[in-house]
């Protein structure tokens, strides 16, 4: 392949109309600076004309900020199709622990412990208000209780006296689960301040043991807390951790989607270079799309560190969603004008004049 | 239009690349290739633009108004358009190379109040 035809191909990444303008000039400049005998272009060169060409897909030549618009949208569309993905390849995990399964696990954790017969399970792997998401439901996910959708699991509480102390049944329970294939983590302490008043006793408040371990695709949750206030003294739930399928389908949708969201970011963005409304709404929708991302993501750093998360908490809850997808819905209608504002037809800047005589 | 132009360029600084194709084109029209070379000895050698960095710059300054196509021409088959300063680009570059001066002529002044006592 000749040097030409190769400067040709890494102009492909200037738009279309830009190649019609200015290509043959620019294959001349670079026709030009290459030293005689050079046969491909150099990484250099490689480079400084991708990067060109992809600022100059944005448009805006005289904007030193565009760029940076441009990576904050393709990266928050990156994620939310990443989310959107990963929650369909949860699809692929078994169903939530049923009460067969739960009675079993505790019995093989808690021996001589009696567990209560409200065991409650879901039916489905997640669950808004205890019930699958139904068209019924849609309202209360969109308008305001969407942080109620979550991933069901089984969960029960052990009734009567306790029969061994906290620690002798923690030790014991440690024991059993790893004696049967449960990677056991460390046990976590949390004070709970329930007294408000400075002069309370900090000794005299409760403290909640958790307790966490995964044997393959399932989660368990052991909380050891003070009866009085609880009703029980353990409480155990099982979950089901994010299926393998997750995370590779995940990245591999995020970057679609981010490329994708670049890619009509760009041509968004030279389409809207006359309008004086397109900044606006671009601000309104990454205002309304990243503002839940910080807040939520603010939010669940430190109980994510607090204790052990063999399973991550689903990535669309590190972005907001769908407890604030509100924010989202009215982003996405300033996003849709602003492509609609894309495909109306231009203000021809340039008009045609036609002098007669 | 051109006065507010300079007076942006007046403030925000402009980066050196910026201010060597200006003054490459402050000798008269010049084509891509040209400008290159021209910033090459400008700059003795220490600048070398890419052309995609080249004609990013173009895009930039010729939205900014400081610069317009002059004339095409083909040699040996190639395309050449021509570049050169509009009177707002002229002033800008007048205007940077006075804020220039001044700070060299500072640094000059401290530099040579130094040399007695360093001797």
């Amino acid at each position: 392949m000749s040097l030409t035809r190769r400067y040709r191909r890494l102009l492909l990444a200037y738009p279309r109309a830009y190649r019609r303008e200015h290509g043959e000039e620019l294959l001349g400049v670079l026709l030009d600076a290459a030293p005689a005998g050079q046969t491909r272009p150099t990484l250099g060169e490689a480079v400084d004309l991708v990067r060109g060409g992809l600022r100059c897909r944005l448009g805006r030549p005289a904007s030193s900020t565009v760029g940076v618009w441009a990576v904050l949208t393709a990266l928050i569309c990156g994620l939310f199709t990443a989310a959107l993905a990963s929650r369909v390849a949860w699809e692929t995990s078994r169903p939530q622990p049923d009460r067969a399964e739960f009675a079993a696990v505790f019995t093989e954790a808690f021996p001589g412990h009696r567990l209560g017969e409200d065991v409650s399970t879901a039916r489905a792997l997640f669950v808004i208000y205890g019930q699958p998401l139904s068209r019924a439901s849609l309202r209360d996910l969109l308008l305001g209780d969407g942080g109620e959708y979550q991933e069901g699991g089984a969960g029960g509480s052990a009734v009567g006296p306790m029969p061994t102390s906290e620690a002798e049944t923690l030790a014991t329970a440690q024991q059993r689960l790893r004696a049967a294939g449960w990677q056991v983590y460390e046990p976590t302490s949390e004070v709970l301040q329930t007294c408000a008043d400075p002069r309370c006793d900090p000794a005299s408040q409760p403290v909640e043991t958790v307790l966490v371990a995964r044997r393959g695709d399932t989660v368990l949750r052991a909380t050891f807390d003070d009866p009085r206030s609880f009703g029980s003294y353990l409480g155990v739930e099982l979950k089901r951790a994010a299926p393998p399928a997750v995370l590779p389908v995940a990245v591999l949708a995020g970057l679609i989607g981010g490329v994708l969201a670049w890619l009509v970011f760009a041509w968004t963005s030279r389409r809207t270079e006359d309008r004086r409304r397109a900044p606006l709404l671009l601000g309104i929708t990454l205002f309304l799309w990243w503002a839940p991302v910080l807040l939520a993501t603010a939010s669940l750093a430190p109980h994510h560190l607090d204790e052990p998360h063999p399973s991550w908490h689903p990535l669309w809850e590190w972005l907001g969603q769908p407890t604030l997808s509100l924010f989202f819905l009215v982003g996405l209608a300033a996003a849709l004008i602003l492509v609609a504002t894309a495909l109306t037809p231009r203000r021809d800047l340039h008009p045609l004049t036609v002098s007669l005589g | 239009m051109y006065r507010s132009l300079i007076y942006v360029a007046g403030v925000t600084q402009m980066r050196e690349p910026t201010f060597l194709i200006l003054t490459a084109l402050a000798g008269g029209p010049r084509h891509g290739y040209g400008i290159i070379q021209e910033v090459a000895v400008l700059s003795a050698t220490r600048v070398s633009l890419l052309p995609g960095t080249l004609y990013t710059a173009l895009d930039r300054l010729t939205a900014q108004g400081l610069v317009e196509p002059d004339r095409e021409e083909v040699v040996d088959g190639r395309l050449r358009r021509y570049y050169r300063l509009t009177p707002g680009g002229l002033d800008a570059l007048r205007a940077e190379t006075a804020r220039l001066r001044q700070l060299a002529t500072a640094a000059e002044t401290r530099l040579r109040a130094l040399r007695p006592r360093t001797a």
